[in-house]
Formats: structure tokens, C-alpha cells, sequence
């Protein structure tokens, strides 16, 4: 019975008490070593004495004699005394092959005579037994507690594990932030909990649980200039963790950069935090931040992913707008391109037959990038499209054009706009410049172009009050005319400090001003693409005129 | 969706959840609306009735864990019944039973309500 018992206790008093029965001893007790020298703990008393169960006393047996099976009182008055057992006791010691357990502490028998050699060897197998039963119930319980150890360190890692996996699935950061809570306080066993997040430099609380008092932004700061782990009970004057009785912070990074703080207050078993705890801690939130990155990465991209298609679409507007393939016109050498850049600018140009037979050569850089810069475009386009067929003049057109731009757009929205009329015998050419860039007018034999730039604002800024003003110039066989946008002037040079300029354009036409349209165009935009090293920012349009 | 469901009786001045099925991270929500909305109509005699609770993760246990103290300081508590064995081990390994009361059928927590 003693030997299936794995309760020590069990174990213990009724070795006591069989003892003490078949040998008819009032009095005695078991000690249990406390695992330190001489100090030993009252596990069961019995008979009258002063010492109480489960009293922590120190009993100096002699260290020499611990392997001894039994030690005589009588040998050891001091102790015998101290133990309260009387004269003649007997100290029978529980141990096993390799540990000193305690004793069994036996008083004289109540007929005061000594024990034989029977009972002695009696008790001496007694407490083999007995030894042997309390060093098994030890291990299993020793077992049992490594068992539950296990299990609450298998149950931390499917914890991990099962909110990794939740959180893969969550986008919405108030959820994720809430999931961590509620995770921490049921494995953490606490109450108090908050979990504050660094969102570019703005530090706020994203999750909570039991606080008295909200921090401040002062002692947000705080926090995070503290140590990534930190126990509260340390130094420091943030008087928010005093208040709620937060007992560890800890802080998290993101490449590198503290961007969390975690606070907890204490576990209901009011002990301290343990490594293994901020270890799971850590862990924990770091899952949760790193989920928190995610959406924001996903975010980004979805944000990317919709202005890509917002570009796409712009260009697309663009493209439909523009003539394609570029007319002819005869008695002319007419070429044109539009370079568009990445974010698409708002570039614009066109050319129209009048039903005169002359031909409407058109020019303009719509403010703006993107599908809002072509939808103003298309709206220019479809007005020039709506009063080529009218015999109207020019200006009298621009200060239309003019007025309903200016009265359908928003302020900021201006276009730079210039164009111009080929008569049908293309001796003349009529225009308006509408704050465009000055086109260049190379007349042969002469070096210095000439610049159009009569005219009027650009359209959009405000209503019509000076009506455009238009000019009318003859051109003759072997003149050139060159329109563009700010694109062109505008491009810069690799190191960002110097624009292409009128005069960079104006050297290199002058050096191709024998060639054909095409190939003037085309040596401007290599050169262009040479100085910027073929990086462009906004839309490059040129369109080449030549006079055969 | 998950297989999660709370619905709310009365017996006397108890208020009685029966939860059934897995309460973890995605679930843990409703069972926080259904306490927070028990504490707002002032019913702080709360049992929950966990015989049909298949499974609980940590973030089931943490929904107790923000509002006992609450619930409690408001002269009331949360009482928990009729778990099957696995979901006591849960409770039972984080510490759970030191708490909470935990008993083993509904009417054992009326009666405690009673005294």
C-alpha cells in the first residue's frame, strides 16, 4: 500500500503512525531536508511536544553519519532535545541509494525499554519501503509538473501558430490590434494591457484594456525612449505606468525602428514576469506589428495598383485625342509627335480642316497630370473639333473657348494654348498665342527666328474682358515654323540644375533647318534626350512646319 | 463563416449565454458585443453555459479576462459552466480556475447567484 501510494504525504503518516502503533511510541515525527544543509522541515508529528507541523527548524546531525540507517538519541543529546522526543529516541533515516530525504524521529516506548534488534530491523525495512514510495510519488510529481510545463509551453506555440495564421487573413487593423488584446489577456492571464503604434511619427493608442487614464502625447514619447524591454518597477518619470500599474513595457521594431510600445500590467498570480513570458510577449507582438506593415504594404500597392490604371487611362485619353497618323498638307513638309511622359502631362495638339480649304494648326499643355488633365483636353479638343466647320475668326473663337473653359473648370485649371490658321492658299497664316510658349517663326535667310507671340492670357484664368488679339503673317517658300511645349524647355539635366531653354532649341533647329521636317523634329528630340539623359518629367511635343 | 453562435436567457436575475461551437480570434468579437451588451442593460449575474464550446483559443479567454474585473466591481460576476474536458484544460493551463468560477452545471451557478 505504501509502495502504490503517490501521495507523500499518504506515505509519511502512516509510516509514522504503523511505527509508532506496533511499537507503542507516543511520541514522534518525520523530517523532511529541505534540500540545504541541516534545515528541515516538520512534515508529521505526533505525542505531545512544542514543535508544530509544518514548522522549518535546523537540525545539526553530523554530516559523517547521514548514510548511517539509524542514529541513537542518546549519541546526540543536543539534538534530542531540541526535537522535544526525550531520552533514548531514535532517528531512523529515510533515504534512498543517492538522497538524504529526512528521518523518522521515534521517542522512547512507553515502557521505556530499549528497541530490540527485531523492531529495529523492522523499521529499518520499514522505512526502505517508505523511502522508496516518497523518492517515486517525488519523481511523478516532479514528472507531472514537467508535463504541465510542456503543455502550457505546446499551448504558447500553438497560440503563435493559430494567430499567425488568423492574421493572415486580417486586413483591418482595428481587428488585429483587438485580436492581440484579447489573445494576450487570456494567455497572459492579466488585465491591464495597451498597445500603442507609431504611424509615421504620430504616436496613438490602437488597443487597450482596463486602464484608468489615457497617456498623454509627452508620456507616449516616453515610452518609447525607454528599453525595448522594460520593467516598470526600474527607474523612470513616466507617472502613466504608476497610474495603471504597468509592470513591463516592451518594444517592438520594424527594420530596425522601435515604431510599438506593449504595456501589461501584472498576471492575476502577481508574479513577476519571467523570461519565458517577455520571450511570448515579444513574439506575440511582433506577429501583430508585422501584420499591421502588411496592410499598410497592401494598401500602398492597391493605392499604386489604381493610379497605374488612372495613368493607363489618362494615356489612353491622350492617344484618342491626338491625330493619328498626322495629315498632310499640301505644299507643306508637316511633321509632329508627342512624347508622353510617365504620369502623362496634358499636352495637346491638333490639326483640322476648314471648309475653306485652309487647315487649323493647334497647340496647348493642359495644367495638370493624369485622367484630369485629359478630360480638360478632350474638352479642348472637342471645341476646336465643334468650331473649325464655323467661319468665325480667330480671336473671336479664343475669347469663347476662353469663357467656357474659364466657367466649367475649377481655378486652378489653365491651359497654355496657341493656334493658327493656313489659308487655303497657304500664303497666310492667321494665330492667336493664349500664353503658350512663343512657336518660332525661321524665315529663310535670316539667322534669328522670330517669335508668335500676339495674342492674349491663357485660357481658363479669367472671363474674357480683353478680347485676343490675333496676327497675320505671310509665309514664304523655305520658312520654317516650329511649335512646342514646356516640355521641351522645360527638360532637365541629369543633376537637376539646368533647363533644355529656348536657346539650347533654337541652336540646334538652327543646325538642322536644311533638313526635313521629320528630320528636324527628330534631331530636336535627341537632343533633347541626350541633355536629360532620357529622363523626362513632363510630355514633349513638337510639331515642324516647312514651307516647300 | 465560422461555426460560432451566442444566444442570451434568463432564469431569475441570471443572465445565461450558451456559446457553441470554436471561440477564437475571428469569434472573439461577438462574444465581447453579447457581454458588453449584458453590462449595458445592467445585468452583472452572467453564466455561460460552454456545453456546446467545442474548441477556445487564447483570444476567447482574453474576452473574460477584460471584463470579469469590470463586471465584478459592478457587484456582479461571470460564472462558467458545463465545459467539456479539453476546453477545461485550456482554462485550467493558463491559470483559469484561480479566477474564475468554473462549475460544472448551470444550476450549481444559479444557486451560487442565490447566496
Amino acid at each position: 500500500m505504501l509502495i502504490e501510494s503517490q501521495e507523500p504525504d499518504f506515505v509519511l503518516n502512516n509510516l509514522l503512525l504503523i511505527t509508532m502503533g506496533k511499537l507503542l511510541v507516543p511520541k514522534g515525527m518525520i523530517l523532511i531536508n529541505q534540500d540545504s544543509d541541516h534545515m528541515y522541515q516538520i512534515s508529521k508529528i505526533k505525542g505531545r511536544n512544542a514543535l508544530e507541523e509544518g514548522e522549518v527548524i535546523k537540525v545539526e546531525f553530523p554530516v559523517d553519519q547521514l548514510d548511517c540507517s539509524v542514529l541513537h538519541g542518546n549519541e546526540l543529546p543536543e539534538i534530542t532535545k531540541k526535537l522535544g522526543l526525550g531520552e533514548d529516541s531514535v532517528f531512523f533515516n529515510l533515504r534512498t541509494t543517492n538522497h538524504h530525504l529526512g528521518f523518522l524521529c521515534l521517542g522512547p516506548k512507553g515502557t521505556k525499554k530499549p528497541l530490540t534488534d527485531g523492531e529495529l530491523e523492522f523499521i529499518e525495512s520499514l522505512t526502505i519501503i517508505s523511502s522508496v514510495a516518497i523518492a517515486n510519488s517525488r519523481m511523478f510529481q516532479e514528472l507531472r509538473l514537467i508535463n504541465r510545463k510542456l503543455d502550457r509551453k505546446v499551448h504558447d506555440l500553438n497560440t503563435l501558430l493559430e494567430l499567425s495564421k488568423d492574421f493572415n487573413m486580417m486586413v483591418d487593423r482595428d481587428e488585429i490590434a483587438r485580436t492581440f488584446k484579447f489573445a494576450m489577456l487570456g494567455q497572459m492571464l492579466i488585465r491591464t494591457f495597451f498597445f500603442v503604434l507609431d504611424e509615421n511619427g504620430e504616436k496613438s493608442m490602437v488597443a487597450d484594456s482596463g486602464l484608468k487614464a489615457k497617456p498623454s502625447q509627452k508620456e507616449l514619447q516616453q515610452m518609447f525612449e525607454l528599453d525595448d524591454v522594460f520593467f516598470c518597477e526600474d527607474d523612470h518619470d513616466c507617472s502613466f505606468l504608476e497610474k495603471n500599474d504597468i509592470k513591463l513595457l516592451i518594444g517592438l521594431r520594424f527594420q530596425n525602428e522601435k515604431i510599438a510600445v506593449v504595456g501589461v500590467g501584472a498576471p492575476a498570480n502577481k508574479q513577476p514576469y519571467n523570461n519565458e513570458q517577455v520571450n511570448f510577449l515579444q513574439s506575440l507582438g511582433n506577429l501583430a506589428l508585422l501584420t499591421i506593415q502588411k496592410t499598410y504594404l497592401l494598401e500602398e500597392r492597391i493605392e499604386k495598383q489604381r493610379m497605374e490604371e488612372d495613368l493607363n487611362l489618362a494615356k489612353t485619353i491622350q492617344q484618342g485625342l491626338l491625330p493619328s497618323p498626322i495629315p498632310t498638307i499640301e505644299g507643306f513638309d508637316l511633321a509632329a509627335t508627342n512624347v508622353s511622359s510617365y504620369q502623362v502631362g496634358g499636352d495637346y495638339f491638333d490639326i483640322v480642316n476648314t471648309p475653306d480649304g485652309g487647315h487649323l494648326l493647334a497647340i496647348a499643355d493642359v495644367t495638370g497630370k493624369g485622367v484630369s488633365a485629359s478630360l480638360l483636353m478632350a474638352n479642348l479638343q472637342s471645341m476646336l473639333h465643334a468650331l473649325a466647320p464655323i467661319d468665325i475668326s480667330l480671336s473671336g473663337a479664343t475669347d469663347s473657348i476662353n469663357d467656357i473653359i474659364h466657367e466649367n473648370t475649377p481655378p486652378d485649371k489653365f491651359i497654355t494654348f496657341f493656334w493658327g490658321k493656313l489659308s487655303s492658299d497657304g500664303k497666310r497664316f492667321e494665330y492667336v498665342n493664349a500664353g503658350h510658349n512663343n512657336p518660332l517663326l525661321f524665315r529663310k535667310g535670316t539667322e534669328e527666328p522670330q517669335e508668335l507671340e500676339e495674342g492674349g492670357l491663357i485660357l481658363g484664368a479669367m472671363s474674357t474682358i480683353m478680347p485676343y488679339e490675333s496676327s497675320t503673317l505671310e509665309v514664304q517658300q523655305g520658312d520654317i515654323l516650329v511649335f512646342y511645349t514646356d516640355g521641351v524647355t522645360e527638360a532637365m539635366n541629369p543633376e537637376q540644375t539646368e533647363e533644355y531653354e529656348t536657346e539650347r532649341l533654337t541652336r540646334c533647329l538652327k543646325e538642322n533647318l536644311h533638313r526635313s521636317s521629320e528630320e528636324i523634329m527628330n534631331a530636336v528630340i535627341d537632343d533633347i534626350m541626350e541633355f536629360s539623359d532620357g529622363v523626362q518629367y513632363d510630355d514633349i511635343t513638337l510639331m515642324v512646319l516647312k514651307v516647300n | 463563416m465560422k461555426n460560432f453562435s451566442i444566444a442570451t436567457r434568463q432564469k431569475q436575475n441570471v443572465s445565461i449565454l450558451d456559446i457553441k461551437g470554436e471561440l477564437d480570434a475571428h469569434t472573439a468579437s461577438q462574444l465581447e458585443n453579447a457581454l458588453k451588451s449584458l453590462i449595458d442593460e445592467q445585468n452583472y449575474a452572467i453564466v455561460v453555459n460552454c456545453s456546446g464550446l467545442d474548441y477556445i483559443a487564447s483570444a476567447g479567454l482574453g474576452v473574460f479576462m477584460a471584463y470579469i474585473e469590470d463586471v465584478r466591481s459592478l457587484g456582479g460576476d461571470i460564472k462558467l459552466t458545463n465545459m467539456n474536458e479539453r476546453v477545461y484544460n485550456v482554462f485550467d493551463l493558463l491559470g483559469f480556475p484561480s479566477l474564475y468560477d468554473i462549475l460544472e452545471d448551470e444550476r450549481e451557478a444559479l444557486e451560487s447567484f442565490e447566496n
